[in-house]
């Protein structure tokens, strides 16, 4: 192997990787060498490290005697929750990547092995996530000093180490033989294998989504350490064994376990050479659709021209249809489960209470906006480096601002609508209030998309990079205050009326819809002023 | 009327002087080509003609349709196909080229008679359902000049057209640009291969450093440069000062 190109290969993914996301220009300069992660990885560990020690050395002896008992599991725990956390991380990074930048054509040219890739791309994802790893020891660093078990600490971080990169290995592995089954599978289903890929990626997203609640990552992680004395010829829970084996004394135990987990690794590794030398790096494959001749399509919506029609197409397509869109998709669900989960308190007695309602109403408003929002920001951007499509093409600001406010418009309705629905079905409904509801939504839907239209317009971001975000960071964080500010402008008057009299009155609620449709009209009239500056300059 | 003017265009990018003080006519039965090295602000030039990045200073008239003020207008009758195109990787290559078409103003029928013969056309046919992010560089660049030319534009702006196309296609794009120009559809037409300027084009505007260099037919050119008898290649390279590359040739290969 050679370690030169091996080292080169590390340094220029690790390079791809940080600098390959959007940051202001001053991080841009800060976060553009690879050595920068070294002393942000010390700061970590010891910065944490030493707070932690000060702060546990200065407790009573009740906090410490329930702290002591903890740490054993808490270090046995690192590696496997270090080995979660990169696969977790590989694989999100596959997702995002942008469809236009999969393949890796670079190591398709360069004189270099399946070995030495693999190396040098587990080695660049390893250093990249190192920080995750050393602000977990650094958690731990600190009670460890306190409590005399410094050499636990030091046999989980060694172990810890290994598990990161059994973590890119197992990404390794999952990235090559997906490519191949994803290609060979695409070949033959068509458009089916879109849906499937769609599918199967928004389902993967709402689980990452949900497993990042703290609960549930708790859980997993005790189960772990509880069932890993039982599970013990599972080569996962290795690590883990081998550190509760230093916690408790046992050195032959401890050497067997981290003996067998190097074995493990080395193995994962020739195993993800193998499969890279197998199947190496993504080729596009051409997908075919359908079997037969062109025939002209006609897409018309009512009160919308034939080139509104076609754009609304275009962005339906693209949301189904790119990998990196998918996140998009699955925001609806996880704002579904998480409003789902946030309203069971209020189950089990009518919505009529004033503080019920008020609950309820901000509870429907925020995934509302939130989403709308977030979608319509992203509208502009998400054309990519293909904007030139549009900007070439005779179709005017007008046109733009429809297409996109509508497309945005109908997902937020649908998603307003199913939102409504399980509030409906989670509580003891009140007609009146579900009216009231679905009125706001409607309106907040309205305003969400043209505001953000109107911030997708200002601050679009072009380029086609892992993570994309589509709208520039400060123009996102205003266009959501916006759109959250407008939105609670429109349910305030039902605040009020609620407040008042105790029930919603005819006259608020004709506040409630003409400060609904100002909104939308002022924010359109914005938005329409930007689109028309945006397309007199191109700016990719 | 002349198909297309520019007067005195200045288009700066910050520090950057991309186009500075441009000017030139296209008359309706001309191929225009637009020759000069890398930077020289050719791609800006044509960008600015369809309206797609608007000029600090200067104008630019396509049949008679002020660009700055009539952007749409210029859009709609004119055929434009960028450096290195970036297409929708995620519509097959016939749903392209229908998204094009129906933004073009184009009826099913339209649609139905045209975008087929396109495809037959380019050797397109049987591909058009798939992903264009499978298709070739040379299948994407096909694509492109097919958008161009859908809606029977009534002026060409290509910028290099013929890149990483197959011998057969760039003989197809050639033929189609003259038979355009026979029947009063001038072209503006970028190239670096120079061989191809010298046999498509009418007329040449050698542009360097964002200005016009020089400007006539090929034979107006090689008088202009003294080189009577000799290349296209010959009057660029001595015109933009960069004729002696032997030295450079061998140090490369010391």
């Amino acid at each position: 192997m050679n370690v030169r190109a091996v080292y080169s290969l590390a340094v220029v993914l690790t390079r791809s990787q940080i600098r390959g996301t959007r940051r202001s220009k001053l991080l841009a300069r800060i976060l553009s060498e690879p050595r920068i992660i070294l002393p942000v990885d010390a700061g970590l560990l010891l910065g944490i490290g030493a707070l932690g020690y000060v702060t546990v050395s200065r407790m009573g002896n009740d906090l410490q005697s329930i702290l002591m008992p903890i740490l054993p599991k808490a270090l046995a725990g690192i590696p496997s929750a270090i080995m979660f956390i990169a696969i977790l991380f590989g694989v999100l990074y596959e997702i995002s990547q942008p469809t236009q930048s999969m393949n890796t054509d670079l190591v398709n040219w360069l004189p270099l092995t399946p070995m030495e890739y693999v190396a040098g791309s587990t080695i660049s994802e390893s250093y990249i996530y190192s920080f995750v790893l050393c602000l977990f020891l650094g958690v731990v660093l600190g009670p460890a000093l306190a409590f005399g078990m410094f050499r636990s600490w030091l046999a989980a971080a060694a172990l810890a180490v290994l598990a990161l990169f059994v973590g890119a290995f197992v990404v390794e592995i999952l990235d090559a033989t997906t490519n191949r089954i994803s290609s060979s599978f695409y070949k033959k289903s068509g458009r089916s294998g879109i849906i499937f890929r769609l599918v199967a990626t928004v389902i993967l997203l709402i689980f990452i989504q949900l497993l990042f609640s703290g609960y549930i990552i708790d859980y997993l992680l005790q189960s772990i350490i509880q069932a890993a004395v039982f599970v013990w010829f599972l080569p996962i829970v290795w690590p883990t064994l081998a550190v509760l084996s230093v916690s408790q004394g046992n050195f032959l135990a401890f050497l067997l376990f981290s003996g067998a987990s190097v074995v493990f690794a080395g193995t994962l590794f020739a195993a993800a050479a193998q499969f890279r030398a197998r199947f190496w790096v993504p080729v596009p494959v051409s997908i075919r659709l359908s079997s037969g001749a062109y025939r002209p399509t006609k897409f018309q919506l009512p009160f919308l021209g034939a080139a509104e029609g076609a754009l609304i197409q275009k962005d339906l397509r693209s949301l189904t249809r790119r990998r990196e869109m998918a996140r998009f998709l699955a925001i609806p669900f996880v704002l579904a489960i998480s409003m789902g989960i946030s309203i069971s308190p209020l189950g089990g007695g009518p919505t009529s209470g004033i503080y019920e309602f008020f609950s309820l109403e901000l509870l429907y408003a925020i995934p509302v906006f939130i989403f709308v929002g977030a979608f319509a920001m992203t509208s502009i951007g998400q054309e990519g480096y293909a904007i030139w499509n549009i900007y070439a093409a005779p179709i005017k600001p007008s046109q733009i601002l429809r297409a996109k406010t509508v497309f945005a418009a109908a997902l937020g309705l649908a998603f307003g609508i199913a939102l409504l629905t399980i509030f409906a079905l989670m509580l003891n409904p009140i007609a009146a209030n579900y009216g009231i509801l679905l009125l706001i939504g409607i309106l907040i839907v309205f305003e969400s998309s043209t505001i953000g239209v109107w911030y997708a317009a200002r601050f679009p971001d072009f380029r086609e990079m892992i993570r994309s975000r589509y709208v520039g960071v400060w123009g996102s964080l205003a266009g959501m205050g916006t759109a959250f500010g407008a939105a609670l402008l429109t349910i305030a008057p039902s605040f009020t009326s609620a407040y008042i009299y105790g029930t919603i009155r005819p006259e608020f609620t004709v506040a409630t819809v003409a400060i609904g449709l100002l909104v939308s009209l002022v924010a359109a009239k914005l938005a329409l002023r930007e689109i028309a500056y945006l397309f007199r300059n191109i700016r990719v | 009327m002349d198909a297309l003017t520019v007067e005195n265009v200045v288009k700066s990018f910050g520090a950057i002087v991309a186009v500075n003080g441009v000017s030139f006519t296209l008359q309706n039965n001309q191929i225009l080509g637009l020759l000069g090295p890398n930077g020289s602000g050719k791609s800006t030039l044509m960008k600015t003609m369809v309206g797609v990045i608007t000029p600090d200073s200067g104008t630019i008239t396509v049949e008679g349709l002020n660009v700055a003020s009539n952007p749409i207008g210029v859009k709609r009758i004119v055929g434009f196909v960028p450096e290195s195109p970036r297409l929708y990787e995620f519509l097959s290559g016939s749903e392209y080229l229908d998204f094009v078409a129906t933004v073009h103003g184009l009826g099913v029928e339209a649609k139905r008679e045209r975008i087929p013969e396109f495809l037959k056309a380019f050797e397109l046919e049987g591909r058009e359902n798939e992903l264009i992010h499978g298709y070739s560089q040379g299948m994407k660049q096909k694509l492109a000049i097919i958008a161009g030319m859908l809606h029977k534009p009534r002026i060409l702006i290509l910028d290099e057209p013929l890149n990483a196309l197959d011998p057969r296609s760039a003989r197809i794009v050639k033929d189609l640009i003259h038979k355009l120009r026979d029947d009063g559809v001038p072209t503006v037409f970028s190239t670096h291969v120079l061989e191809i300027a010298d046999a498509v084009c009418d007329r040449i505007v050698i542009m360097y450093n964002g200005k016009t260099l020089a400007e006539g037919t090929v034979e107006e050119l090689k008088a202009k440069a003294g080189t009577e008898g000799s290349s296209l290649e010959e009057v660029f390279l001595k015109l933009t000062g960069t004729s002696d590359t032997r030295e450079i040739v061998e140090a490369l290969t010391r």
